[in-house]
């Protein structure tokens, strides 16, 4: 099982948590042309990099915040975590 | 009007599990917390307004994982800028809603939403491990904790350290469920249901 820090509550356990997909993925600006690739690359299109990934989690049965986290997907250790307006180094 | 709690149907009083042959006293106490005053007290996102001098019966607005207190009401920390005031005083609602403009706060009645467990004794700690992952040695007496019980997301309030006494704060539709974990798990120590 997973320990991850919330920038919140602390270090707690996977089971409190809920995977919340890419933090990179960038929405389109508002109001601006979007073509449909380039909606549907928002939408749908995602990387499965293998080693570190800068990923959303949500605290969903703790503080109930998302926030930020690196991983590394294939050996799932957790480098660090950052509140959802901070950026990770 | 009479209310009715989500488990006033199962809660069945007396003493249970391996209770034989032992100090009544080192028993675990297991009761369902009535007539409580809940609401949920949220300041909206982004804005900058202090909030040090705000208070609730006297009580200011705890920090991270910290709960305040008095002998009629508590507040809990559950979230950032999010907190849960308890109270045995039934018109408090009409001094938060005075005390607390509603362009800054959300401020919502949650007394009849959520069922609440509270036990008592020595061996709570070990009632806590059976089913939830949280790391209970950093947790004390004025501390709570969202966390997980048997996959239902609870609210822990640790009360008091001696004669260990945690309360479980619950959904309502799940006070059923967290019952029959809770007293499952007092099952190997025996307890006593008030």
């Amino acid at each position: 099982m997973l320990h991850i820090k919330c920038p919140y509550c602390g270090i707690r356990s996977q089971k409190e948590f809920a995977y919340g997909g890419d933090a990179t993925v960038k929405r389109p600006k508002l109001n601006s042309e979007v073509s449909d690739k380039e909606w549907d690359d928002f939408v749908y299109m995602r990387k499965s990099p293998r080693g570190k990934h800068t990923e959303l989690w949500h605290h969903i049965s703790g503080c109930r915040q998302w926030f930020k986290a690196q991983r590394d997907t294939t050996t799932h250790e957790i480098f660090e975590t950052a509140k959802i307006n901070e950026e990770i180094k | 009007m009479k209310t009715i709690t989500s488990i006033e149907n199962i809660y069945q009083s007396g003493k249970f599990g391996d209770y034989q042959s032992k100090n009544e006293e080192k028993l675990i106490k297991v009761s369902e917390v009535k007539n409580l005053f809940i609401c949920q007290v949220v300041k909206y996102k982004n804005l900058k307004i202090d909030i040090t001098n705000k208070n609730i019966d006297g009580l200011n607005l705890p920090k991270e994982l910290k709960t305040c207190t008095n002998s009629s009401t508590r507040i809990l920390w559950i979230g950032p800028e999010n907190w849960l005031v308890t109270s045995l005083k039934k018109d408090l609602l009409l001094e938060i809603n005075n005390n607390f403009n509603s362009n800054e706060f959300a401020v919502t009645d949650l007394s009849h939403s959520r069922a609440v467990l509270e036990i008592e004794g020595e061996l709570s700690n070990e009632v806590i491990k059976k089913g939830s992952p949280l790391n209970i040695n950093d947790l004390k007496e004025g501390n709570c904790a969202n966390t997980v019980y048997n996959g239902i997301t609870v609210t822990i309030d640790f009360i008091k350290d001696e004669t260990k006494t945690v309360r479980f704060f619950a959904l309502r539709s799940f006070g059923e469920s967290l019952y029959e974990s809770l007293t499952d798990a007092c099952l190997e120590y025996g307890y006593i249901a008030k």
